[in-house]
């Protein structure tokens, strides 16, 4: 038997098969291996004749069942296939046969090690037809089919092979979700500095040809986005890049403002629309931008064109920086073709003390804050004190330690990487608990000790890739232009999210984290526990695990699905949501309920009190709705949160209609288009951590749409 | 009522220097309570708090605000005790 083949017969085809004259039956009794016209279909797309001995040799080479063993089961499976007269039979279901002896003979482990991967033809075939909603950055084409077919037997694969089956059944169950697993063989994200690429140029490992360090700006974001495009390919999720404005200040001497302006344009439309690699999901990217030269850059020498030294320091390059991260601005305000905003790359302005020391900052302020009331692009994430750091994901970012600051001197070195994120389902926990507090706490240490084991199998697996080196499927991040691996391992972070802690607290309390101070201790109380756990594991392990609010796109949802079906009907209670719909979810990570009645500033202040906890970054969501608050206002609300709050990072999102007739885009969620009538209209919002067209979300994002509370008008 | 709060870490170089500060006011009636940052109920009210230095006081009022605060730093007995007293902090029993 040959390794076995991915598609069965179908119904028709099997009833095709059996009508088939030429296909002779074969009586039952008195059959001999070599004469029998027994043929079986392998993945090599061949008909071979019936071989017993392909068992064997299977058993043999896939599992530890010595030969006696392996000879007693294949003729076992022979004499079954023999006696039901079948003619043509398939690989797959050959090993499905043999697994179930080997399930008859006690043999439970042997039959993990010969199973086979795969997905019911039903499956296949939804799937072919209809979105697949778990990402909405995904849409549904043959490349995306392709995506999650493969993705699907990466899955298999990760839970069977990388993961022990504690690991794997906590998963199965929902007591934690670990993420990306369809991309278990790639590290999950990571952020970058222009700096490699202007030093290095553009030599990747396998591709077909070599570029020289960029001698113009065009050609540097060229290999930016190559290199970012190449980056897709080897990691789950986002690609982030630090301080890009001022990277490119030295490339920009001399331009014009409308040169400058264009070079913006061209940077933001080929991030937007390279839809057309991996499944024709565009890459998940973001640009940090700074105003001022960030302190740990202003004396570093500035590399220009050809990668050479320029002679200055970046601090002599702060108008060419300002005047790029001004246009970049103006192009976000503009939005694309049709007046929509650009869902990415995602623009993280940095808010520092030096910020407001800089000169300009009020105006640029306006100007972010402008695209912010008008589009929702802007980040505003807030250093305070002596903080630096780089966003990177959704929510990720990376704090730069004393280390790191001594890499600033050659910023090329700052590559940073999470290998993988897990989320515990914080729900769970407290029905587990069933009100005993102590009993809370211990199962929380738990499932954390539980997520340190899943990291740590994570990271096996990926050293063993990276050990294949050049040779191996992740030859890119094991080249060494620098010295050092493209990845640095041993600077990895390891993420650890949760989700509904409001929930949580609710079951527990009786009230949500808004609703009384207990219940908002209590919360509190739950993220330090989990803070101080990871910190002990951490040095336990010699790992960096840190907690993230997981944007949980699809994982809030999956995590309210399981528990509606293994805790109720006490979920019934707790789940958000529409419940007959199946709009069904848990409120992501540390947030307060999204459809409170609260103010902007307070939902601020009082989200932000949980993120001096969360390492890994955190972000609170202002949902503008329709309105679009002055300029001016926002910035205000920005100062004082940044002077006020200790919240990490905040953004504001207003909704869109776009009309797929008269190609023109209205403010608010509307069923028709404000222009010309048409029904044919698409809703755009930010879901998690980016814009998205509202009909690629899935029920959870949708249920959550109709909760949420819009707080645009407060800030009018 | 008026409370103070005391926040301190296992391995602060300053913390138990301001230890005993805590128990002096403890000693002379004060309603003071310590919360140990290497703990999840001390963290959590740490972070309420916006403590992020060791060792920190807080002289919190009935409507939760903090009305006097030394972060990071440690005064020395008297001088916290006289500014409490000039912002009428007293003892819980002066009896
Ligand atoms: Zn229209």
């Amino acid at each position: 038997m040959r390794i076995l083949s991915q598609t069965g017969l179908s119904l028709k085809e099997a009833q095709k098969t059996e009508k088939d004259p030429k296909i002779k039956h074969m009586p039952c009794s008195s059959f001999e291996t070599t004469d029998l016209s027994l043929f079986v279909r392998t993945s090599e797309e061949d008909l071979t004749t019936w071989d017993r001995g392909k068992i064997v040799e299977a058993l043999i080479r896939e599992t530890y069942v010595d030969i006696d063993t392996a000879d007693k089961i294949s003729r076992e499976v022979e004499h079954q296939i023999m006696s039901s007269r079948i003619n043509v039979i398939t690989a797959p279901l050959i090993r499905e046969m043999v697994d179930a002896k080997l399930i008859e003979h006690g043999l439970e482990r042997a039959r993990r090690m010969h199973t086979r991967l795969g997905m019911p033809l039903y499956d296949v075939d939804q799937l072919i037809l209809h979105h697949n909603k778990e990402n909405a950055n995904v849409p549904h084409g043959p490349e995306a089919t392709n995506l999650t077919l493969a993705e699907n037997i990466k899955k298999e694969y990760a839970l069977l092979n990388i993961f022990t089956q504690e690991v794997a059944d906590a998963h199965m169950r929902g007591d934690i979700h670990i993420h990306d697993l369809g991309f278990c063989d790639r590290p999950y994200c990571s952020g970058q500095s222009l700096e490699y690429v202007k030093r290095f140029g553009l030599d990747l490992p396998n591709a077909l040809s070599i570029a020289k360090p960029a001698k113009h700006p065009e050609v540097l974001l060229a290999h930016m986005v190559k290199l970012a495009a190449s980056l897709q390919g080897h990691f789950a999720g986002a690609i982030g890049w630090d301080a890009v404005n001022l990277f490119f200040a030295p490339y920009l001497s001399g331009l014009s403002d409308r040169d400058v302006k264009q070079l913006a344009q061209i940077m933001i439309f080929e991030f937007s629309q390279q839809a057309v690699a991996r499944g024709g999901q565009a890459i998940f990217s973001d640009i940090n931008i700074y105003w001022e030269v960030p302190k740990h850059f202003e004396d570093v020498p500035a590399i220009g064109p050809g990668g050479e030294y320029t002679g200055k320091t970046y601090s002599e390059y702060i108008q060419d920086a300002q005047r790029f991260a001004w246009a970049l601005f103006d192009v976000y305000k503009e939005g694309d073709g049709s007046g929509r905003p650009f869902f990415f790359p995602k623009p993280l302005v940095h808010i520092t003390e030096k910020f407001f020391n800089t000169q300009g900052h009020q105006d640029f302020l306006l100007h972010i804050c402008d695209v912010a009331s008008e589009k929702g692009n802007t980040y505003f994430v807030f250093d305070r004190g002596e903080t630096a750091k780089i966003s990177e994901c959704c929510r990720l970012s990376f704090k730069l330690k004393a280390s790191d600051l001594i890499d600033a001197r050659y910023p090329w070195k700052m590559r940073y990487c999470a290998l993988q994120n897990l989320t515990i389902n914080l729900p769970r926990v407290a029905y587990n608990a069933e009100g005993d507090e102590a009993k809370l706490f211990s199962l929380l240490t738990d499932l954390m000790e539980l997520t340190a084991e899943a990291h740590m199998q994570k990271r096996v697996f990926i050293e063993k890739l990276l050990s294949l080196g050049d040779r191996g499927p992740l030859a890119l991040l094991t080249m060494k232009r620098d010295g050092e691996p493209y990845l640095r391992l041993q600077r990895a972070s390891y993420l650890i999210g949760m989700v509904g802690l409001n929930e949580m607290v609710k079951i527990h309390t009786g009230k949500e984290l808004h609703e009384s101070k207990d219940a908002f201790m209590l919360g509190l109380k739950i993220i330090s526990h989990m803070k101080l756990i990871a910190d002990r594991l951490s040095k336990k392990h010699n790992m960096h695990f840190v907690l993230e609010q997981t944007p949980a796109e699809s994982t809030s949802y999956r995590f309210a699905k399981l528990d509606l079906k293994h805790y109720a009907p006490q979920a019934n209670d707790f789940v958000r949501g529409n419940i007959p719909t199946g709009e069904v979810y848990y409120t992501n990570s540390t947030y307060l309920n999204v459809g409170a009645t609260i103010n902007p500033i307070d939902r601020v202040m009082k989200e932000g009190v949980f993120h001096p906890l969360i390492e890994a970054g955190s972000l609170t969501h202002i949902w503008l709705g329709e309105a679009k608050p002055p300029k001016e206002s926002l910035a205000n609300f920005v100062i004082k949160v940044f002077k006020k709050t200790n919240n990490d990072q905040i953004a504001f999102s207003p909704e869109f209609t776009t009309c797929t007739e008269c190609r023109r885009t209205a403010r608010g969620l509307n069923p028709a288009c404000t222009y010309c009538g048409s029904e044919k209209v698409e809703g755009i919002t930010r879901i998690t951590g980016y814009f998205t067209k509202i009909s690629s979300w899935n029920k959870g994002k949708t249920g959550e749409l109709k909760d949420r509370y819009r707080s645009g008008e407060a800030l009018i | 009522m008026t409370s103070i709060k005391f926040f301190w870490k296992q391995d602060c170089p300053k913390c138990p220097e301001a230890k005993q500060i805590f128990n002096g006011l403890k000693e002379k009636g004060f309603k003071v309570t310590d919360y140990n940052l290497n703990t999840a109920d001390g963290l959590a009210e740490g972070t309420y708090h916006s403590v992020l230095s060791t060792p920190t006081f807080l002289v919190i009022d009935d409507n939760e605000r903090e009305i006097l605060q030394w972060r990071g730093d440690v005064p020395t007995f008297e001088e916290l005790f006289a500014v409490l007293m000039s912002h009428d902090v007293k003892p819980q029993c002066m009896c």
